[in-house]
């Protein structure tokens, strides 16, 4: 055979066969899981002595739920396919949201921009530049009902996901749309994001101070659990926690900790725990180490139901249910060759599929680059699809259960989450730990962990610090651009209403807000009836925050419009 | 003793993510440079006015939401109209591949997209700091 021929092609292209000789020899580098455990390479019924499948495991839909809460899961119910929109002007929301419902999407899930998320108008001095560009803006009922025009609201589950900050004007612009079209509440199906706690280490701090978060929070947990039955009041958002860098034990006991501030909240206002705990929702990322995440998803169902269990006493087994959505993880994907972003989500979307995954949004493959495009979110709804309808992961529950590795990385994630929760108790609780920004600190820490394991190597990302050489100049599908003609119009749409509305009438009902607030009643109701009025997400927020002493505006330049 | 590199870190606009900017920061510093970190919700004005104050060497932008070509040439403006021409101007973040020429063009020395690793920064700003 032509050697010459080989060595000389072999040369020109730069191959070093002594390296690629190699690299036919290469041994795996670490053997820690993403979190960081030391892994053995084999595991046997030894690594669990003293096991015992009916305390620890159980059958799916038994307790302790490890292995699922539905005894039948998938053969029961498909996970719903629920991918995130949220893009320019409500309108333009609409439109997407709509596109994916006709490509097979099966749940609605709409995300805010920054400036919702603060809680801002759109017509705020600093929202002049910001409106639509990383989702949503909802300033007033006319926005909502844009948003949700033609779709029968009884018939379909949204997640709202918007800005935990602005869920109680949230849940109750979507109530007074609701309501304005005959529905009853009391029909309506979805969750709302609603985990106020969260949002200070989102960016928010300013827009979400800690008692003012708890209040609100529980305020909307307090009004769907006795006004909306099929509604779920919240979706602890452990997802956004994960995403500032923390490990996969951390995120479930982190997460835990601001959910018991919620629960301890609603007991206090008396309502007892198997009352409103079956409607209680969690957002857990799905992460890249594949094992580590099935694990992590198996620990935090048994833990969770030990919780409401042991601690709270909870006696309906619904109340012990870790119910939960995943979304990828979007700080796994990387801008450097991007397509490889669909194969990093489907294997996350698998983990959470296998780990017992009740909703999921699988991130676009150009997450890391801009809003998804058309293209890329259909991509990701096929992903869904595709494992969904071709793979066979539906057939049989839990399938890794009783996996020696499996089991064994379960009880290490419960057993360091464990740790941490404790030690999150030493100091005083979840709420001690918030306000001296101990949880803060440790974000901070861990985020740079991850940045050094990345450029010592010791964590290898194909495209960042191996196999580096393709760089692309265009992004493969497009760049999504937000209309600056959409943000424009609803900036002006804004201004106009405030101009037009019934200033006596909308006077009336802030009045009601203000009083309501002060008396320590949930303000749920009074901002209905505010949204009605015309009131806007800033005001319904803006009148709460002055009652609590805070400025009205967070970015302290708007004054309240309103008399006093 | 050489003088330690001084380099200001921020956000402008309404951005909240800001885990690349600290990340950075943190690194900058246990690199041996000193780091003035703005953080959030700040205005071109603003980002100028401190990085005069602090007298930097480099003022480094960290960009999520999509606002880099809006804020980008507003930095710029205000960075000539106050002769801060040997200030390097950096910036990193999450922007499509299409974008880094026209932030090129706009006047940004270098930029980082996510996935950057930290000894290529820290040897740009070594390298190219123009006060030194």
């Amino acid at each position: 055979m032509g050697s010459a021929k080989t060595a000389k092609s072999a040369k020109d292209c730069q191959v070093s066969w002594e390296d690629y000789m190699k690299a036919y020899y290469e041994k795996p580098t670490s053997f820690k899981s993403w979190s960081g455990f030391d892994l053995n390479a084999l595991y046997t019924p030894d690594d669990r002595q003293g096991a015992n499948y009916q305390r620890d495991i159980a059958d799916a839909g038994q307790y302790p739920f490890t292995r699922g809460i539905h005894a039948d899961m998938f053969r029961g119910r498909l996970w719903t396919r629920r991918e995130v929109v949220g893009i320019g002007s409500p309108a333009d929301t609409h439109e997407r949201l709509k596109y994916l419902f006709e490509c097979g999407g099966t749940g609605l899930n709409t995300i805010a921009d920054v400036t919702y998320e603060m809680g801002l108008d759109a017509d705020h001095p600093w929202a002049l530049n910001e409106v639509g560009l990383t989702g949503v803006n909802i300033t007033s009922i006319q926005d909502m009902e844009t948003l949700t025009k033609d779709i029968p609201l009884d018939k379909v589950s949204w997640s709202l996901i918007t800005a935990s900050t602005a869920a109680a004007p949230t849940m109750a612009q979507y109530v007074a749309v609701a309501e304005n079209r005959a529905y009853d509440p009391a029909n309506l199906r979805g969750s709302i994001q609603n985990d106020p706690i969260h949002f200070r280490y989102c960016g928010f701090k300013p827009a979400c101070p800690l008692d003012l978060s708890i209040k609100l929070g529980a305020d909307v947990m307090e009004y769907c659990t006795r006004n909306m039955p099929k509604w779920y009041y919240t979706t602890v958002n452990m997802y956004d926690l994960r995403e500032q860098g923390i490990t996969a034990p951390q995120e479930v006991a982190f997460g835990f900790g601001i959910a018991m501030c919620y629960i301890d909240e609603l007991l206090r206002r008396g309502l007892s725990i198997d009352e409103f705990a079956p409607r209680f929702t969690f957002y857990v990322s799905c992460h890249i180490d594949f094992f580590e995440e099935i694990a992590k998803i198996r620990a935090a169902r048994r833990m969770w139901a030990r919780l409401m269990s042991d601690k709270y006493g909870a006696k309906n087994p619904r109340s012990m249910h870790f119910r939960f959505a995943v979304h990828t993880a979007g700080c796994s994907l990387i801008p450097q060759q991007p397509l490889n972003n669909i194969t990093r989500v489907s294997y996350q979307a698998l983990a959470a599929v296998l780990g017992g995954v009740q909703s999921l949004h699988c991130c676009s493959y150009d997450e890391p680059i801009c809003l998804p495009t058309e293209k890329g979110h259909l991509q990701a709804l096929r992903t869904q699809q595709v494992l969904a309808y071709e793979t066979g992961v539906t057939n049989v529950v839990d399938p890794l259960g009783g996996s020696y590795y499996v089991e064994a990385l379960t009880d290490r994630i419960e057993d360091e989450s464990l740790k941490i929760m404790k030690q999150v108790e030493a100091i005083g609780g979840m709420e001690a730990a918030i306000a001296s920004e101990w949880l803060d600190r440790q974000f901070e820490a861990e985020a740079v962990k991850r940045q050094q394991e990345i450029d010592s190597g010791e964590k290898l990302v194909v495209g960042v610090n191996v196999f580096t050489d393709e760089q692309e100049t265009r992004t493969p599908l497009g760049v999504q651009r937000i209309s600056a003609k959409s943000a424009k119009d609803q900036i002006k749409q804004v201004k106009e209403l405030k101009k037009k509305r019934n200033m006596a009438q909308l006077n009336e009902t802030i009045k009601r807000l203000r009083d309501d607030t002060a008396d320590g009643k949930n303000v749920v109701p009074a901002m209905v009836a505010a949204t009605k009025a015309y009131g806007t997400t800033a005001e319904l927020l803006g009148t709460v925050r002055e009652v609590f002493g805070y400025p009205y505006d967070p970015m302290g330049i708007v004054e309240s419009p309103f008399s006093r | 003793m050489k003088k330690k590199i001084k380099v200001l870190m921020t956000k402008v606009g309404l951005d909240g993510h800001d885990r690349g900017a600290k990340v950075v920061a943190s690194l900058l510093k246990a690199a041996g440079m000193e780091v003035v970190y703005l953080g959030m919700y700040q205005t071109p004005a603003g980002i100028v006015k401190a990085a005069i104050d602090e007298d930097v060497d480099v003022i480094g932008l960290s960009y999520l939401s999509g606002e880099h070509l809006v804020f980008t040439p507003k930095i710029v403006s205000e960075m000539k109209a106050n002769g801060l021409d040997d200030v390097l101007l950096i910036a990193g973040g999450t922007f499509p591949v299409e974008d880094i020429p026209k932030m090129e063009a706009m006047g940004i020395d270098k930029i980082f997209r996510a996935g950057s690793l930290m000894p290529t920064i820290v040897s740009y700003i070594e390298e190219n700091v123009k006060k030194h």
